[in-house]
């Protein structure tokens, strides 16, 4: 950037100023009082080119660029920090996902209608327990074969209920942390996908913001976004972009309460002569004009870099810091400055003031962006050691690996049960067929084991009836049978005692501990059964209903009951499914000199290079540590 | 007796057959022998392309007192600094001591290094892209670091279109007097040999090769002869040879089928290997290899590695671990950053049963790319009859896994 916008800047940000001024202008403390959302003005916005400007003209956008974009979002907030932020999320947090990873069809499908403004776009990633660390997310999307089934809920997210698309991202692979976390893009009106109340906030009240609420939606496979387990990379690269929108959002705030603040300071007589040409707030108005062009400097030096494809999360996120911090600074100076006027309803600046704070809390904090700021200078050092976040992988899966975790939770006991023996039927358990019930447990193709769950010895009829039911044979937790003794020591299964390694394990009334669950991670399929569903059996397993053993095993015994089972053939050992691989960070660099290879994943510690440092982050003096070769000559793994 | 073979006008293959040599590197062995091949321009100046090892430096000056007759030798050429072809640079100099060497910064540097007096001679150090005329014949020097050494480089005579490739399109195996590779079937008989030289040597540059690739793809057309450090010259079909460079760097398998590496110690995990290969063959996939890993050399396996798509391990458990050759074999494939490859595992422990999850694990921790199915064939000591259908459902795996790559 040579530090100045071209003439084609100027004329779009004349065009979005007058629109402004006529459209919103008018209503703008209407929109406020009612906390109403610009119905016609987005949808003439739409009309003009507006919704869409950063993207390709092929999908309906104006093919303009991003420094474009943050001159339209700027231009809105100066008249009202709501409009700003439609602007900016649906533009950079609800398209940006879906033009930057969608598939083509999904770009036809998706992008097309959002870039035209016909339809408008949100962003779902944050939850009650995450915020700041997108790691504690909680909703889930499962599996299903011919679609995921959403479930969980969404909090905050700007746009909702008015938007119509919206990118949500979801836990597909649980306890692995973020690179378990998928991105999918959701339609509403889909049955199962409801809003919680519209929130009563404190300001940009024409921007509507809602909670989304996800129960069993059917989301076909053909709306995940990008690859699975990428979810956390596309949040990451999509909010890296959303920062300078709400950079945008703050300066166009804080110059519109400059604005205003100036005006009226020529006007407002005091002691004879302009309060302007008091020092005290002549003074004011030269730091807040300088503050301004400061953050605008920030602002649209991030736009140009993004446009240029340079890395730019460091800078975005320091436009972002600066901008919204200067704004309430601003916001503040302004009101000032106006006097008890500016504290009344009605008048801009009060607006402006209240608009101004939500920008230093949304599309991270601006903690959070010092965070980001001081990784990019510093690296990740020490975040071994301190590693409180849950984004940080503690585990690399369950003990028993990746399963399906599939509780039923729908309808009466029958139902579920019905449900659990429909989804193994289906899975090609054979039930006609069984193996005896006293079959080692090594070789045995079935077993249905008993944990402390099953409570006194009558109740190992129970178990029994079931295994009987399944044609498997009978195991049972160590306590059970070491210390109640109510099965032979040989029957107990764990890393200690017996290994499971056949299709079908039925644990009823059995927590989980690890000595035990290691002793199934061959296991097919994993069903628990058990009262607490915190219980550690049911992250390890692939079907799970909580529920009373007396209540739940006899109707097992009886929807698995088929009649006479014909001995089972030799054991055709089912397929389980790969666990996804962990996507790379970034690109590996072997060096001419040696044959070295950089990887991002590890870093360089003899040149204190922490892990997880981008080879285009490494700095510019660093060298081979094998041959001392220079940066650049490195080429591509 | 000198031995001499013209290549195309004005140029001399003047290089040297070794069969004596057991082992390549003092590491792989070549029971059919190498060539160090070293080409002689007789241009207004006259030109040496490299020398050879040092145990065949008297066939050389044999070979180049005959080319030049009573000329002398103007300039030499260093392509590349590996003792087996830089070895007589210092009897060169000896020899012709107004010879002009013609080299790269680093392999002035190795040749100092290894304590050849070069200081005092005249010495012109070229980059990656300087071009020089010895009259007739003008070359350009084109960079090609850590092919397989970062001092290499080769060289293109822009004249007649040939390329002085240094150990770029090499193989194993000496010269039978045949120096075109035209003259030989070499896909019948040289390039299970030339994979092998290729992949246990430059296999773990495959980003430095397709580099090299990179930059020799705009004049594609106008290179008429590739002439290597080892092997055959390529005259004609060049395209083959260069498909298969392309694959290789890529680590991409040249054909779907399955490889078997077995170690067994007293035959039980050997017969388990058996049996998968003839399911195998029985379900239609007959490209079917098997190596005993104790009695192969590992850059024979290595070699086929890079050749098929499918791997199958299937290693007793030793000392709680994985075989000892089986886990040489594994850190060979690391060290050679063999990738995008599927693999099945066969397992065997009479008491504790390891190997498996190590051998699985190796994989997916330490190689790049690799898919291990979960059918895992499990034995305690041998494998009986009531393992059959988990053989058949590995062989089916193994079979299904081919179909979802194509």
């Amino acid at each position: 950037m040579l530090f100045q916008t071209t003439p084609a800047h100027e004329e779009l940000r004349a065009k979005l100023r007058a629109f402004a001024e006529e459209e919103i202008k008018p209503i703008a403390f209407e929109l406020d009082q009612n906390n109403e959302f610009p119905e016609e003005a987005v949808q003439k916005l739409g009309k003009l080119g507006f919704m869409g400007l950063p993207y390709p003209k092929e999908y309906g956008g104006a093919g303009l660029d991003i420094m474009s974009y943050a001159i339209a979002v700027e231009e809105l907030a100066r008249v009202d920090g709501g409009a700003g932020v439609i602007l900016s999320a649906h533009v950079s947090l609800g398209s940006f996902p879906i033009f930057a990873f969608g598939t083509e069809e999904q770009k036809k499908k998706y992008l097309t209608p959002l870039a035209r403004g016909e339809k408008i776009a949100a962003f779902g990633l944050t939850e009650p327990n995450a915020g700041s660390d997108a790691g504690g997310t909680e909703t889930t999307a499962i599996d299903k074969g011919d679609y995921w089934l959403l479930n969980g809920g969404k909090i905050f997210i700007t746009n909702a209920p008015r938007a119509d698309t919206y990118v949500v991202f979801a836990v597909t692979t649980p306890d692995i942390g973020t690179r378990g976390i998928s991105a999918f893009i959701v339609e509403k009106g889909w049955p199962g996908f409801e809003f919680g109340d519209h929130y009563d906030k404190m300001g940009i009240r024409s921007s509507t913001t809602a909670e989304l609420i996800f129960n069993d939606v059917k989301v076909p496979k053909e709306n995940l976004l990008g690859k699975e387990g990428q979810g956390f990379k596309i949040a990451m690269a999509t909010l890296d972009g959303g920062r300078i929108g709400i950079a945008a959002q703050a300066l166009g705030i804080a110059q519109g309460a400059f604005e205003h603040a100036l005006e009226y300071s020529k006007e407002r007589i005091q002691f004879g002569k302009p309060i302007a040409a008091q020092q005290g707030v002549s003074f004011k108005l030269a730091d807040m004009a300088t503050k301004l062009r400061c953050a605008r400097m920030l602002v649209y030096s991030a736009a140009e870099m993004k446009e240029h494809h340079q890395p730019y999360g460091m800078e975005a996120a320091m436009a972002k810091l600066y901008a919204s911090d200067i704004s309430l600074e601003v916001c503040n100076d302004a009101l000032q400055i106006f006097g008890g006027s500016g504290f009344l309803k009605g008048m801009e600046v009060e607006r402006a003031y209240r608009d101004a704070k939500i920008t230093t809390i949304y599309e991270g904090t601006n903690e959070v962006q010092r965070v980001v700021i001081a990784a990019s200078l510093v690296g990740k050092l020490g975040k071994e050691a301190g590693g409180s976040s849950r984004s940080v992988m503690k585990k690399p899966a369950p003990v028993t690996g990746v399963r399906k975790k599939n509780i039923f939770r729908e309808g009466d006991a029958k139902e579920r049960v019905e449900a659990l023996v429909a989804a193994l039927k289906k899975d090609g358990h054979d039930f006609s067929v069984g193996i005896p019930i006293d079959t080692p447990i090594a070789q045995a193709e079935r077993v249905v084991s008993a944990g402390k769950g099953i409570g006194s010895k009558e109740n190992m009829a129970l178990i029994e009836k079931v295994a009987a039911a399944a044609g498997a044979a009978i195991g049972s937790s160590r306590p059970v049978a070491e210390t109640l003794k109510y099965v032979p020591l040989n029957r107990y299964v764990g890393m200690s005692g017996q290994k499971f390694r056949g299709n079908l394990y039925i644990a009823c009334g059995i927590s989980g501990a690890v000595q035990h669950l290691k002793g199934i991670k061959d296991a097919s399929t994993i069903v628990a059964i058990n009262k607490n569903g915190n219980a550690p059996i049911f992250k390890n397993c692939d079907y799970g209903i909580v529920g009373d053993l007396n209540e739940i095993l006899p109707l097992l015994a009886e929807a698995l009951d088929c009649g006479e089972k014909a001995p089972a053939p030799p054991m055709i050992k089912m397929k389980r499914p790969q666990p996804p691989k962990p996507t790379p960070i970034g690109k590996s660099y072997v060096c001419n000199g040696c044959g070295y290879e950089y990887n991002p994943e590890v870093g360089d510690e003899d040149s204190e290079i922490a892990p997880g440092t981008l080879f285009e982050k490494l700095p510019e003096d660093w060298v081979c540590p094998k041959c001392a070769e220079e940066k650049d000559q490195f080429i591509e793994a | 007796m000198y031995c001499v073979r013209n290549v195309t006008e004005d140029l001399y293959w003047v290089g040297a057959n070794d069969r004596r040599l057991t082992l390549f590197e003092n590491i792989h062995p070549i029971p059919k022998g190498v060539s160090y091949n070293a080409y002689l321009l007789m241009d207004e100046s006259t030109v040496l392309f490299d020398t050879v090892d040092w145990s065949a430096c008297r066939q050389l000056l044999e070979n180049l007192y005959h080319v030049l007759g009573d000329r002398p030798l103007d300039y030499l050429v260093v392509n590349h600094m590996e003792p087996d072809h830089g070895a007589s640079v210092e009897e060169i100099l000896l020899r012709w001591p107004d010879v002009k060497v013609i080299s790269t910064e680093k392999s002035f540097m190795l040749m100092r290094q290894f304590g050849f007096e070069i200081d005092g001679h005249e010495l012109i150090e070229v980059v990656e892209g300087d071009t020089y005329s010895f009259g007739k014949h003008e070359v350009m020097f084109v960079g090609a670091p850590m092919v397989h050494w970062p001092e290499a480089m080769v060289t293109f005579d822009t004249t007649n279109g040939v390329l002085f490739s240094a150990d770029a399109f090499g193989s194993f195996i000496a010269l039978d007097g045949k120096l075109f590779a035209d003259e030989v079937n070499f896909d019948r008989d040289w390039i299970d040999e030339a994979r092998r030289y290729l992949t246990n040597i430059v296999g773990k540059y495959g980003p430095h090769v397709q580099l090299l690739l990179g930059k020799a793809a705009p004049i594609l057309d106008k290179i008429k002869y590739i002439c290597p450090l080892h092997g055959p010259v390529w005259r004609k079909d060049l395209g083959y040879f260069i498909d298969k460079y392309d694959k290789w760097s890529r680590y991409e398998p040249e054909e779907q089928g399955v490889m078997i590496v077995y170690a067994s110690m007293y035959g039980n995990t050997e017969s388990a290997a058996n049996a998968l290969a003839t399911r195998l063959c029985e379900k239609g996939m007959t490209n079917v290899v098997m190596y005993d890993v104790s009695n192969t050399h590992v850059s024979y396996l290595i070699s086929e590695s890079f050749r098929l798509s499918h791997i199958v391990l299937a290693s007793v458990t030793y000392n709680l671990g994985i075989y000892p050759v089986m886990h040489d074999y594994l850190m060979d494939m690391k060290a050679l950053n063999l990738q995008n490859r599927t693999f099945a595992i066969v397992e065997n422990g009479s008491w504790a049963c390891e190997s498996g999850d190590l051998m699985q694990k190796f994989v997916d921790e330490e190689l790049k790319n690799m898919t291990v199915l979960n059918e895992r064939l499990s034995m305690s000591s041998a494998l009986k009859g009531d393992k059959e259908t988990e053989l058949d459902a590995l062989a089916d795996a193994i079979i299904e896994s081919m179909k979802v790559e194509k």
